[in-house]
């Protein structure tokens, strides 16, 4: 704790005051190590034995100690000594650096607060010692004045900014941040461009990987059953296995209609943090079930006061809007055969509008007319709308239920990203049920449906374009049932492949520079949207393509 | 970033072998008797390192773990197979 305070503030803030965790590969790999060195204890120690019997006396592992005096708990790995005289001994899994001091300050503090503690409790104790594990060296470390005076600086310095209840700023441009595992929760310099307004800054740095390592898995087989396998989720139709899928490599789980599921599929899910959701075959949200809830606590009271506040719901409102129609009209500037020139001049006439607008009810208003003029176009999007395909006649929105093919495509890509964003809000600790412009109903992911509004266009609707214009999605796909259209096993399956894809496909940031595939933009989206909740960045950045 | 991983294995008892077996399901393809072919990031790289150092026994079993480098560069065409065709494991998301 002390010793990532140290290394940044922000990092120390972010794990123990607001309970963010993600591991990195440094950090499983301190755990595995660190296992080793808890665990070989129960091993007879081979040093201790003939002439340095008399020598070592005290030679305990995993020792907690704490003051109460100095408000400090500790957890030392192994402490050695001879009668009152003890010298803790910290193990750290990376090679010795070769710095004057012999470690790096985030260790040398910690160390010394062990010792601290040790004399606390009576002992002498002058020095401690670190193991690098890595290059298997021994390093000791006087307890000096200097030492013990920047330990205790560094203790009150943390305490103070506990109090202050405020999130240290990032660390500017630094090298550390480039291996800390918290650099996609953390954003340092995405914060640091968005809040300098972009005025001189350099585009934050490509920190995190472009795309994720985990991808989804989707359950829509009728009467699929899921059930565990070891390391593996075996997905059976009766007793034949239809696939397998590694629990390492999926991100969440979606089940479409009858699928059912195992307790111990279930419980696996939730001790891994792969969140679970349920749906209709057509992809209507049933909900979700997820481990323990986020930790950051927080993150959620910034979103209710912020939700509270009419003028904070109109402001962020009009973001949500003014994205949308702006990527509504990208995508009709792109796509569309005919150059467009009124509807385009009207759109743009929209998003002045939206941004006007002084309540939601009127932003309502722009939004609807806008969304009309929209769908009037769509068909010039599409290239196979000729009479060979009498089904793809589109003339404008409707559901529940969709009365034609393409409607019905476009509702179930809407379901989808819906539940994309319900999953990516509760994993990054905000409540998807508490919207800003879309106003809390019962069992209506509100916050999600907010977020998704600029993302219709860009992932819902030019996943639907693809699946059509490929042809990867035919008339056949379709069954017609009492004036509803829905799509047959099959062509779900590939309509949800077409959507992935869309999903996983990598753009350059508008605003950041960098490359980075849409799955990722979501999170880092909910993320901005929370550190501009809690007051770190002046405004939202709603994401618009260019 | 990714890299792909040929992992080949000799253990030595049966009870130990399963358990090597199932473990190497959860992080790659199983290509034939006792090699995975996988495509890992370093955080699963090391939490599988973790795991079968847990089960093997260092005097009797051995494992080995072939780096052919990141997943980007598609090191897996340069797998040259002769007689039956190898069934290579590629990166997607499952929709059942």
């Amino acid at each position: 704790m002390l010793n990532e305070f140290t290394y940044c503030p922000r990092l120390g803030y972010l794990e123990w005051v607001q309970g963010e965790f993600a591991d990195s590969a440094d950090t499983v790999e301190g755990r595995y190590r660190h296992r080793r060195v808890d665990q070989s204890a129960k091993r007879p120690a081979k040093k201790e034995s003939e002439g340095e019997e008399e020598k070592v006396v005290l030679h305990a592992r995993s020792v907690s100690l704490s003051s109460e005096r100095m408000g400090l708990t500790a957890k030392i790995d192994l402490v050695e000594g001879e009668g009152a005289r003890v010298t803790p001994v910290d193990y750290k899994k990376s090679k010795r650096p070769h710095v004057a001091r012999g470690a790096w300050e985030p260790e040398l503090v910690q160390l010394c607060a062990q010792g601290l503690l040790l004399r606390e409790q009576g002992y002498e104790c002058a020095e401690g010692v670190i193991y690098f594990v890595g290059s298997r060296e021994r390093v000791t470390i006087a307890f000096d004045d200097e030492l013990i005076a920047l330990t205790l600086e560094r203790i009150a310095q943390m305490r103070r900014a506990v109090v202050s209840g405020e999130i240290p700023p990032p660390l500017e441009e630094s090298p550390k941040c480039v291996r800390c595992s918290l650099v996609g929760i953390c954003l340092p310099d995405e914060v640091r461009f968005l809040r300098a307004n972009a005025a001189g800054l350099p585009e934050p740095r490509p920190l995190f990987p472009a795309s994720d390592d985990t991808l989804p898995l989707h359950v829509q087989h009728p009467g699929a059953k899921v059930a565990k396998r070891g390391e593996v989720l075996a997905i059976l139709d009766g007793d034949a296995l239809l696939t397998e899928a590694r629990l390492g490599e999926i991100s969440q789980v979606a089940l479409f209609g009858g699928v059912h599921i195992s307790t111990p599929v279930v419980q696996e899910l939730c001790r891994r943090g792969i969140p679970l959701t349920y749906l209709s075959s057509g992809g209507w949200f049933y909900g979700f079930t997820h481990g323990m809830n986020h930790k950051n606590i927080d993150l959620r009271r910034h979103q209710f006061r912020a939700a509270e506040d009419r003028s904070r719901c109109l402001l962020l409102a009009r973001r949500f809007v003014q994205a949308k129609i702006a990527n509504c009209r990208t995508l009709l500037r792109r796509n569309h055969e005919l150059p467009l020139d009124q509807p385009l001049q009207q759109m743009k006439w929209d998003i002045e509008q939206a941004g006007k607008a002084d309540s939601l009810e009127q932003l309502l208003g722009v939004e609807g007319m806008s969304a009309r003029r929209y769908f009037e176009c769509f068909d010039g999007m599409l290239k196979l709308a000729d009479p060979l395909f009498p089904e793809f006649d589109f003339n404008g929105r409707n559901r529940r239920p969709p009365r034609d093919p393409i409607n019905a495509l476009l509702s179930l890509a809407y379901a989808m990203l819906a539940r994309e964003w319900a999953v990516v809000l509760q994993t990054v600790g905000l409540d998807p049920y508490l919207g800003f412009y879309h106003q809390p109903r019962y069992g209506r992911p509100a916050l999600a449906l907010d977020l998704m509004e600029e993302f219709r266009p860009i992932i819902g609707d030019s996943a639907v374009i693809t699946a059509i214009n490929n042809g990867e999605i035919t008339a056949n796909d379709f069954i017609k049932q009492m004036g509803a259209v829905s799509l047959t096993a099959e062509g779900r399956s590939r309509f949800i492949q077409t959507y992935e894809r869309r999903m996983s496909s990598e753009i350059t940031h508008p605003v950041f520079g960098y490359r980075i595939s849409y799955r990722r933009v979501f999170e880092v989206q909910a993320r901005l949207l929370g550190r501009h909740l809690m007051g770190e960045i002046p405004d939202y950045p709603a994401f618009v393509t260019r | 970033m990714r890299h792909v991983y040929i992992v080949t294995y000799d253990i030595a008892n049966p009870k130990r072998l399963r358990r090597v077996f199932k473990t190497m399901k959860g992080f790659g393809k199983h290509l034939q008797l006792s090699v995975f072919q996988c495509d890992l990031p370093a955080i699963d790289l090391i939490r599988m390192q973790d795991i079968l150092t847990l089960i093997i026994n260092a005097e009797e079993d051995q494992v080995l773990i072939f780096n052919l480098g990141p997943t980007e560069s598609c090191p897996i065409k340069s797998i040259q197979t002769l007689g039956l065709p190898a069934k290579l494991a590629k990166r997607a998301t499952v929709v059942v």
